[in-house]
Formats: structure tokens, C-alpha cells, sequence
């Protein structure tokens, strides 16, 4: 904390370092307490999906330390960064999401073994759910957090509102083989993270940040529709055996 | 409407572990930014006997003091475990569990004390000397009482648990830097000799009480589920979700040996009664639990107690401090048949539950202290390292169903994350995301 603040150069008081943690991480705060943490095993994926966000983070330091400190004025070499970063981690999240399938595998044995229903489609909504807010946590701990300003704060809402909700798309649409599904999340992912490279240029957060916010919108309504569809084809589907 | 998903419940027990542990290492690392303590180079305890450390000296004199830092204070736990383990052998109970009450007054009384005393100084909170002692006094009375009667209630325990957890490691965080990282990492590998290897004095300290069938003298923190069991005809599958079917099914199959002989013993297929106790580190306490129990391994924990004479403001010296040594232990209890119904209730809440050993507390919360006192990130990172550590362990206790050192996995991911954090990730975010760029 002392580092931070020394890079920073100002005095914080307590209530406004709150403040704009709270602003980052309000949202999900409210959704882990309304959803997850009403089951352990959400908790247990939440923290989980963090791990694997902050060791990928680690891989990715680890390859980029030689070149560090990079030129503050040159963009190019950020460019290259954020688009292997970003290629890095969607690569993550599909190795994810085969774990996640091995592990559905054993809950769905272990729900028959135990002669309980087996997992709903609820259910793998709130793991996906569990899992992309892990991700989203992690990130505004690691990006925000440390260098709490308004700023990143801001920036940091929209990140975690885009990994949230992008990670139930990448998990239906794997599940699914959807095309549409399964591209989108990486092009959203590396929008979002090019579109931060405008606030490089000076006055340039202007256009960025709300641009940004436009995508993790984006996010929203598409996962929205998303489930909702999803939904209602399950219960069509399991409509006219349950009657 | 529907009936429950086994996502409901799955996983409480180790939600049960990891969430004391949580809120203990949160108010560790609260406490340490608050109070901001830097370590005062006039204490010299039993972790500083050879070597204090000096924030000039070269980098190979640090390392060599805290090495034999460190060696000296493994050797010392070792020597007041075995102590232990005869005074637990010549039928000492009742002294060892007086001692233990003796020093949780003396731990929530002293050192407690001085952490309200600088938290009341540093806030400037307007109360009187008389008031204060009053409460301090009242406060470590019923610490003393929770540790190992019968009669408190359980969540009482667990909060003065997780206080003198808090208050130890609080302690803890004041040593100096190198000593303290070569400690943990010296401590990590003790902890994995003393209980896994034969000659070890915690795995004496089980064999002897799982052969006189006795609870050991310790400390520890015992989080029973309160998951009540459904009973749906005769089958009390309900809130047990037991992770060891789980284990041990997703092995294909072939559950696990003590786990197979328990799912067949059980009978019929629906009836699931596998809520397995896992007996964390030394636990007195564990008079209604493990005393009960009715497979062999009993909790088998070392306590060490942290015990510590403060003199006059100038002087400080320490006598010896015997650290709670972590382990964790499962023990095995599936079969629930013979108890009459009224009772299993009551049976399975009392015996149902995974036990920590104070140790493990204090240990995880001295490194994530020590990470605070660098950023936040480091914190996180430490954070993450040791609760995915906690979980490997708890996986694998229910894999082996035998008594298991907490602290080796937990602390080596720990430091090793600190130091990756510390040297590769903080200047790659921060040289990134001064720019506001974040992906």
C-alpha cells in the first residue's frame, strides 16, 4: 500500500479509498452476496476461476519482465501486449471450460450415485456465472486496487462487467458449438482491451472509457439474451414430461 | 417446486474451513495496516535468539542470521513437542489442559491487551483505564472458559479461536523480514517431517492417543457444519454431502479404501450417511467430538503454546514459545445404523466437522501480514495461494483419511506467489495500467 501510494502521490483518505473500491467492485459485491454465496460450491468456483486469472497474469508478467520498462510514448509495444495477453487468456478460458466439463462429469455421477437430480441448467448458469465473476474480482484487485483513483475504478466496473457476463456466453456457446457464441467473447475481450490503448492519447479517456462502457452493454444484452433463450427452451422442453 | 440440486449444499464443510480462516487473515492484514506496525529491533524472542536483524546489514549476513534464526526455532518446537508428546505419554492430561487454559488467558490477556491498548491509542478512542481493564478482564475470562469446556456454545469457541489467532499472528508480523519468510518456510517443512514421518512427535502424539482412544490436549477450531439432514425415508443423504464420495467416486469408481468399506457398510444403496470428520491439530475440546468418534485415528495435534513475558518497555524477553503446530486430520465416521434415530441429529452435529489446528491460523495469517506490509497485490496473491493450498490439503485428507500437516502446501504456494508477485507481476501491472490500459 505504501508503494502504491508513493506512485500515486497523494493522500487518500480512508472513506474515499472506499469509495472507489466500492465504485469497481459495488456490482459484484451485491451479486456475490445475492448469488453466490448462497452455495459453497459458487464460492469455491469463485475463487478458483481467481487463481487461474492470477496465474495467467503471473505467465504473462513472467514473459514480458525482459522488456519491461517499456517507453512511455511508444504505443506500438503496448499493442503487442494487451493483444498477447488477451490471446493468452481466452486460450485459458477454454482449457477452463474443458475442466469445467470433467467436472460436471463427476458432479452429474456423483448426483446419481447419491440418487439426486442431476445439474440444471441454472445450476451451470451460476458456475459460469461464479466462474466470470472470479475473473472479473480478479481483475479489479489486480488493475484497480492497488492504485485506487477514480480512474480505474471507472475503467474497472466495465472490465468486470465484461469478463462476468462473457464468461456464461463462452460457456454456453462451448457447450453448445455455437459459432457466433464462441467468437464474439474473444473480440469483445480484445476490444475492450484495445480500445483502453486510446487513453494513451492525451484527452483520449474522452472517447475511450464511454466507448468501453458501449461493450460491456453490449455484453450485458447479448448474455441476457442469451439465457433468456436458453431458458425458455428448457422449459418447453421439460415442460410437457413434467405434467 | 423442484427438489434441491446437490449444488446446494456441496462443499459446506470446506466453506466452513476457509471462511474463519478468511475473516482471520483479513483482520490480520487490517490490523497491520492500521496500526502499522514496523518490527522493533529491542525484541528479542525465541525467533531472534541468534541474529537480530538489521535493516543495513549486506544481504548475506541476513541471510545466514535468519537461517540459523529459523533452525533455532524449529529446534526449539521440536524440543517442547517431544516434552509434549512425553507429557502426554506419563498421563499428564490434566496439566497439559491446565496449561492450556493458563496460556489462553495469558495470550487473550497480555498480548491481546497491548494490541486494544495501541488500537484504543491509535484511534483515540475516549475510554477510561478502569472501564477498559474491566472488559479486557471479562473478555479473556470467557476466552479462558471457551477454550476447552463442554458447556459453550460452539460459535463462541470458534470466535475466541479465531481471536487468538488473530492476536498471535498480530505478534507475529513484527519480526523482521528475512526471519520471518525463512521461519514459515522452516516451519512448513518441520510440520511435514513431524507428522508424516515415523519418528515425528505429532504422529507419536496420534498413534498415542488413537491407541488409548483419548483426545489430545490442543487447541484448535472445529467448524461443524449446520447443514441439517433431511431424512427422507430412511435415508439421511441430505445435507452430508460428503467429499470423499466425491473423491473418491471421481476416481472412476474406485473409492478410496476406508471410503469403500464405509459405502458398503452403510447397506442399501440410498443411504449415504458419509459426513466425515476431519480432526484438525490438537484439540482438547473435542470431548464431545472425537471422543465419540469410532474409527482409530483421533485428532492428533500438537499444541504449542505462545506464551510470553512482557517486562518493563525497555527489556522485553520472550520465554519460550511453543507454536500450535497445524495438522489436519480426517477422521472416518460413515456408519450411522445403530444410532436410534432421535439421536443421529444430535450425534451427527456434534461429530460431523472439520477441525484446524491453531497453528495453521496463526501461520497463514504471519505470511499474509507480511505480504500487507508490501501491497495489495501481494496480499491478494498470498490470499489466493494459501486458501488453494487449504483446499488441495482438504482434498487430500479425504483422499488418505489420516492426520495431515496444514501448513507445507498452503505456505510454499504462499511464498512462492509472493515472490512472483513481487518480482515479475507488480512492475508488468503497474507499468501497464499507469497508462490506463487493462485488458
Amino acid at each position: 500500500m505504501h508503494r502504491s501510494f508513493e506512485i500515486i502521490g497523494k493522500v487518500m483518505t480512508v472513506a474515499a479509498g472506499i469509495g472507489y473500491a466500492l465504485l469497481a467492485l459495488g456490482p459484484s459485491l451485491s451479486l456475490f452476496v445475492s448469488v453466490i454465496s448462497r452455495k459453497p460450491f459458487l464460492i469455491l468456483t469463485l475463487l478458483s476461476s481467481t487463481l487461474v486469472w492470477l496465474v495467467s497474469l503471473i505467465v504473462l508478467s513472467g514473459l514480458w519482465r525482459p522488456f519491461l520498462p517499456l517507453k512511455a510514448n511508444v504505443w506500438w509495444p503496448y499493442t503487442l501486449l494487451v493483444l498477447s495477453s488477451v490471446c493468452f487468456q481466452e486460450a485459458l478460458r477454454f482449457l477452463f471450460w474443458k475442466l469445467y466439463m470433467r467436472l460436471e462429469d463427476v458432479l452429474d455421477s456423483f448426483a446419481d450415485r447419491i440418487s439426486r437430480p442431476r445439474l440444471f441448467l441454472t445450476d451451470k448458469l451460476q458456475i459460469a456465472l461464479a466462474g466470470g465473476l472470479g475473473h472479473g474480482v480478479a481483475h479489479a484487485v489486480f488493475f484497480c486496487l492497488s492504485l485506487l483513483t477514480p480512474a480505474f475504478a471507472i475503467i474497472a466496473l466495465a472490465f468486470v462487467t465484461i469478463h462476468t457476463f462473457s464468461m456464461v456466453i463462452a460457456f454456453e456457446g462451448y457447450a453448445k458449438g455455437n459459432k457466433v457464441d464462441q467468437v464474439i467473447v474473444p473480440v469483445i475481450h480484445l476490444s475492450a482491451g484495445m480500445l483502453t490503448l486510446v487513453n494513451f492519447a492525451s484527452e483520449g479517456c474522452v472517447i475511450g472509457v464511454p466507448l468501453l462502457y458501449l461493450v460491456a452493454s453490449l455484453t450485458l444484452l447479448h448474455c441476457g439474451k442469451m439465457v433468456w433463450q436458453r431458458l425458455i427452451e428448457s422449459r418447453n422442453q421439460s415442460g410437457p414430461t413434467l405434467r | 417446486m423442484e427438489s434441491s440440486s446437490i449444488l446446494d449444499s456441496l462443499g459446506v464443510e470446506i466453506i466452513g474451513v476457509m471462511a474463519p480462516v478468511s475473516i482471520c487473515m483479513f483482520l490480520v492484514v487490517l490490523l497491520t495496516y492500521s496500526l502499522s506496525v514496523t518490527s522493533d529491533p529491542q525484541i528479542r524472542t525465541a525467533a531472534n535468539l541468534i541474529y537480530i536483524e538489521n535493516p543495513s546489514d549486506s544481504a548475506t549476513v541476513k541471510l545466514e542470521g535468519s537461517l540459523e534464526n529459523a533452525i533455532v526455532f524449529v529446534v526449539l518446537v521440536a524440543a517442547v513437542t517431544f516434552v509434549l508428546v512425553l507429557l502426554f505419554y506419563f498421563n499428564f492430561t490434566n496439566f497439559l489442559k491446565h496449561y492450556m487454559r493458563f496460556s489462553a488467558f495469558f495470550v487473550l490477556g497480555t498480548m491481546g491487551g497491548a494490541i486494544f491498548l495501541s488500537i484504543i491509542q491509535h484511534f483515540s478512542i475516549p475510554v477510561d483505564s478502569i472501564t477498559c481493564f474491566i472488559l479486557l478482564f471479562n473478555f479473556t475470562i470467557l476466552g479462558t472458559l471457551s477454550v476447552f469446556s463442554e458447556g459453550m456454545p460452539i460459535v463462541v469457541r470458534q470466535c475466541y479461536m479465531v481471536v487468538m489467532g488473530i492476536v498471535v499472528a498480530a505478534w507475529f508480523t513484527k519480526l523482521p523480514e528475512w526471519t520471518t519468510w525463512f521461519i514459515l518456510v522452516a516451519l512448513a517443512l518441520y510440520d511435514l517431517v513431524a507428522v508424516l514421518a515415523p519418528g515425528g512427535p505429532l504422529k507419536l502424539l496420534v498413534e498415542l492417543a488413537s491407541t488409548r482412544d483419548e483426545e489430545l490436549p490442543a487447541m484448535v477450531y472445529e467448524a461443524r457444519p449446520t447443514v441439517s439432514r433431511s431424512h427422507r425415508g430412511g435415508s439421511g443423504g441430505g445435507g452430508g454431502t460428503s467429499l470423499r464420495v466425491l473423491v473418491g467416486g471421481g476416481g472412476g469408481g474406485g473409492v478410496s479404501d476406508s471410503g469403500s468399506v464405509e459405502l458398503q457398510a452403510v447397506g442399501d444403496g440410498a443411504t449415504h450417511n458419509l459426513d466425515y470428520n476431519a480432526v484438525a491439530v490438537m484439540d482438547i475440546d473435542s470431548v464431545d467430538g472425537v471422543g465419540r468418534s469410532r474409527e482409530g485415528h483421533s485428532a492428533s495435534s500438537v499444541s504449542s503454546e505462545h506464551s510470553r513475558e512482557l517486562g518493563s518497555i525497555g527489556n522485553r524477553e520472550s520465554v519460550a514459545e511453543e507454536e500450535m503446530s497445524p495438522l489436519v486430520e480426517l477422521m472416518g465416521w460413515g456408519d450411522n445404523r445403530e444410532e436410534p434415530r432421535g439421536l443421529v441429529e444430535e450425534s451427527d452435529n456434534i461429530d460431523r466437522g472439520i477441525k484446524l489446528g491453531l497453528g495453521d491460523f496463526i501461520f497463514y495469517s504471519v505470511l499474509v501480514g507480511r505480504a500487507a506490509m508490501y501491497d495489495l497485490m501481494t496480499v491478494y496473491a498470498c490470499y489466493l495461494a494459501i486458501i488453494s493450498g487449504l483446499g488441495c490439503t482438504l482434498i487430500l485428507l479425504s483422499v488418505y483419511n489420516k492426520a495431515l500437516p496444514a501448513l507445507p502446501i498452503s505456505i510454499m504456494l504462499g511464498v512462492v506467489f509472493y515472490f512472483l508477485t513481487r518480482l515479475l507481476m507488480e512492475p508488468f501491472v503497474v507499468g501497464v495500467s499507469t497508462n490506463l490500459m487493462m485488458f
